[in-house]
Order: C-alpha cells, then sequence, then structure tokens
C-alpha cells in the first residue's frame, strides 16, 4: 500500500507539466536552497539521462533552478524562474549527460552549489507523483526522501554537516 | 486503517450506512489524527485551485513552451457558449474545463494532480460542469473529490496511475474511471452504482498506451482529458440507469495491471512508440532537440 492518503490521489498542488519532470524537481532545488539558507550564487547543474532529453519541454530546469531560489512546487513563479535567477545573482550552468554513474534512474540531476563560502554538491531523482529523493550529498550515497507536502527546511536540519566551507575561493558571489 | 479493494471499500459503505465519500473521509480522519474540518479543508484548497486554473486557462490563447499545443480552450469556451452542441450541456461544459486545465499544465500553470498532472484535467472538468448546470455547492464538490479519491487510492494500490508504469489506460483510465463515480455519487447515486460506474469507465479505457509526442505531456495527453470527461458522463449515465459492469471492478483494475504490465517499454512513456513515432511525432521531437536548452 504505497498510497496512504486521500491527498496522494487528489494532489499535490503543483506546477506543470509533470510531476515527475518539474514538481519533484523543485523540491530537489528546494532542499539545495534550505541546506545552504539561501540561493546559491553559483550552480553547476548536470542532468542526466531522460532529464536531459526533455528538460526544455517539461521545464526541469526552471523547475530546479526556481528550487534553488526558494520556490516550492506551487509557485507560479517557476515558470519565470531563469529571469528572477539572473535578478537575484544566481549564476548557472547546465551539462547533459547520459546516464547517470550514482544512481540508475532515468529522471536523475546532480548540482553543485556554492553560497559565498559554503558549497554542497548534492544528487537527486524524482520518483514521480511528486516524490523525489536526495541520493548524493558531496561524495557520500544517502537516502532523503522528499514528498511535495515536506517541510524541506525542517529537513534539512540533519544534513547541515555536508555543508563545506571552502577555504580559497574560486567564484565571486553576488547575492 | 485501509481498504484494499472495492469489494472492501462497498462493504464498510454498507455497514455503516454511508456514501464512499463519508467512509474515505472517515479513514483520512483515522489515519491522520486530523479533524474533518481540517482534512475537508485541505480538500477545498485543492478544489479551489482547480477553478483558479480554469478561470486563467480559459482565456489564455498562448501556446505552450514547445509550440505544440495552447489556444484550444479558447476556441472550445466560444464555440460552446455560442452554438448547440452536440454532445450536450453537461459533456460541453466539461471539455472547456478540462481542456483550459490541461493546456495550462502544458504551460507550467499550477494544476492539481489527480492522480498525476497528466490527467489533470479530467476531475475539474466534470465536477466544474456539474457545479455549472446542476448548481451543485462547492462542499458538494469536496464531498465528489473524496469520492473519486476512494476510488483512486483502490486503483493505485492495486494496479499503476501513471503512464511510465502501466500506460496512459493507468493515467487517464484512472482519473475517468475516478470522475465517473464522483458524477455517480454527486447525482445521489449507490456506491455500488459508483463502483460500476468506474469499471465501465475503466473498461473503455483499458490498454491505452503512454505515447506523448517529443516525451511532452501535450499531444495526445490534453484531447485525452478532454475525452476522458464524456467517457466519464456516459458510464455515469449507464451505471445510474441500472446498467452494471459485468466484470467486477476489481477484476477490471487488475486486468489493467496485467496489460499494463505487458506493454512494452517503447508505450510508456518514452516516446518510443505510437504517436510520438509517427513521422509528425518524430519531426517535433528534432527540432526539440534542436532548440535543446534553448527555450
Ligand atoms: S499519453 Fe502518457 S503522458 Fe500523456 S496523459 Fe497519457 S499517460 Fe500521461
Amino acid at each position: 500500500m504505497e498510497f496512504k492518503s486521500c491527498f496522494d490521489i487528489i494532489g499535490p498542488i503543483m506546477v506543470g507539466p509533470s510531476s515527475s519532470h518539474t514538481a519533484g524537481v523543485v523540491s530537489i532545488g528546494n532542499f539545495i536552497y534550505e541546506l545552504l539558507g539561501g540561493p546559491p550564487g553559483y550552480a553547476s547543474i548536470t542532468l542526466y539521462d531522460s532529464f536531459s532529453e526533455t528538460h526544455s519541454g517539461h521545464g526541469t530546469d526552471k523547475a530546479l533552478v526556481g528550487g534553488m531560489l526558494g520556490m516550492r512546487t506551487n509557485d507560479s513563479n517557476i515558470k519565470s524562474a531563469v529571469e528572477f535567477a539572473n535578478k537575484q545573482g544566481l549564476n548557472f550552468d547546465i551539462q547533459l549527460q547520459d546516464y547517470c554513474p550514482y544512481f540508475s534512474h532515468p529522471n536523475t540531476v546532480k548540482v553543485e552549489a556554492e553560497r559565498h563560502e559554503y558549497k554542497i554538491i548534492a544528487g537527486g531523482v524524482s520518483l514521480g507523483g511528486g516524490l523525489s529523493k536526495i541520493f548524493l550529498l558531496n561524495e557520500k550515497i544517502v537516502d532523503i526522501p522528499i514528498s511535495a507536502n515536506d517541510n524541506v527546511s525542517t529537513l534539512v536540519q540533519s544534513y547541515t554537516s555536508y555543508v563545506k566551507r571552502q577555504t580559497s575561493l574560486g567564484g565571486s558571489y553576488e547575492d | 486503517m485501509k481498504i484494499e479493494s472495492m469489494k472492501e471499500l462497498l462493504q464498510r459503505c454498507e455497514e455503516k450506512g454511508k456514501t464512499i465519500s463519508e467512509v474515505m473521509l472517515d479513514m483520512e480522519v483515522e489515519n491522520s489524527g486530523k479533524t474533518r474540518e481540517t482534512l475537508i479543508d485541505k480538500m477545498t484548497a485543492r478544489l479551489q485551485q482547480m477553478k483558479n486554473t480554469i478561470e486563467l486557462g480559459i482565456q489564455d490563447k498562448s501556446s505552450s513552451p514547445s509550440g505544440i499545443s495552447g489556444g484550444d480552450a479558447v476556441r472550445v469556451d466560444e464555440y460552446v457558449k455560442k452554438e448547440t452542441i452536440l454532445s450536450g450541456n453537461y459533456i460541453g461544459d466539461a471539455m472547456r474545463f478540462s481542456i483550459a486545465t490541461s493546456e495550462s499544465n502544458a504551460k507550467m500553470g499550477i494544476i492539481v494532480a489527480t492522480p498525476t498532472a497528466g490527467a489533470a484535467g479530467v476531475l475539474p472538468g466534470i465536477l466544474f460542469s456539474l457545479h455549472k448546470n446542476d448548481n451543485t455547492p462547492f462542499e458538494t464538490l469536496v464531498e465528489g473529490l473524496f469520492t473519486a479519491s476512494a476510488l483512486g487510492y483502490v486503483i493505485a494500490n492495486r494496479s499503476f496511475i501513471s503512464g511510465a508504469a502501466g500506460g496512459c489506460q493507468a493515467e487517464v483510465g484512472s482519473a475517468t474511471a475516478m470522475a465517473a463515480g464522483a458524477i455517480v455519487e454527486l447525482k445521489g447515486g449507490s456506491p455500488e452504482q459508483a463502483v460500476h460506474a468506474a469499471a465501465i469507465a475503466l473498461k473503455s479505457l483499458l490498454g491505452l498506451v503512454c505515447d506523448p509526442v517529443a516525451g511532452l505531456v501535450e499531444v495526445p495527453c490534453i484531447k485525452r482529458n478532454v475525452m476522458g470527461t464524456s467517457i466519464a458522463f456516459s458510464a455515469a449515465d449507464l451505471s445510474l440507469a441500472g446498467v452494471k459492469s459485468r466484470i467486477p471492478c476489481d477484476e477490471v483494475i487488475k486486468a489493467m495491471y496485467d496489460i499494463g504490465s505487458e506493454m512494452p517499454r517503447t508505450l510508456k512513456e518514452t516516446a518510443l512508440g505510437g504517436l510520438a513515432a509517427t513521422e509528425t511525432g518524430q519531426q517535433v521531437k528534432e527540432r526539440m532537440y534542436k532548440k535543446k536548452g534553448g527555450f
């Protein structure tokens, strides 16, 4: 019995078009935002497999960036996340790769994000129905499920030790 | 507490003398520890969001980022308002509300997944059609959402509700079954009739593959949502007339599971077969590739 509640069937309230390619990805971005205590100044994004093929049509990139700006799955601004990123000083680049070396699933992403002198590498998978999971933090394989209804800011509390402080700064940050 | 089959759901309704909607709400109260009021409020927020989505979508002429959908909601809306439409008022209104919702979904609008984003147009379509044509009040429509969720809950746990797992029969098929049952209960039919309607609706969509062009939730998804609403109304009508599904609903769900399990990978959201593999479908995909990252 995977589905436990009527709200698993009617819900979540989410940005379209795809619960797996869009909504679930917002949560992954949001995890990074909460973990760093705000939007990163720079993020290097790698989209794998199915994400790399259809990300533009599903807005996977916008969903991830929106999440990293603190937007939630039901935020209508996700559509314009790239413009918001420019305004808020979040610079990002996107690489596309065929297969994710860390986790076998078509809907996977890896992000290296920096905020001021802090840095985190996070890998996430979107499992469908708005459900996702963080499977990688820095070099470590983890298993942190996130649903669209979760309070992500509470969820990240147990993982703040993963955030690394960089001694020498590589980039400049505007925030 | 959990309900594992339609049979069990109906037994529960009979024992308590309650509707499917009430049984679902009771179960949710028990499982979540929250009050009825809180849960009803939460469901009402979802209904309200459906309404907002329709209102935005029905006047939005823009096309989706891919350019392969958009603008039809306005067309259907104008047609339904002007003409005496062949399908009648209930289906006509459901068509325009569902297309407005599904087009919004394609344009990254906010929707309520019912049970998924791809099938998000069916339930709002039938609910707001009942609202318009019967003056069904909001509180009653919320009850309809609880009915639909109970049916979807049983289907989801016995089979699947996503195109990637079981084809479109699992997605639009499940949504249509949920809608058919909800219509019956909102129209005063018995729990048994609601379950028959769900079975009849699901049977008519068995075998439907998931073949979205370029992997996008647009073609054929949007129109399949619209068609789902008319199947839901027809199935509800049959059931309210006293027609029964000869195959019990639980067995229909099992058949859906078996068919979905046997369905080849090319027809389960991979965009490798069916309509996605047509000449035009392939051209759209190539265009997307060229634009990759450039939207
Ligand atoms: S074709 Fe596939 S993606 Fe489209 S609505 Fe059906 S199940 Fe969903």
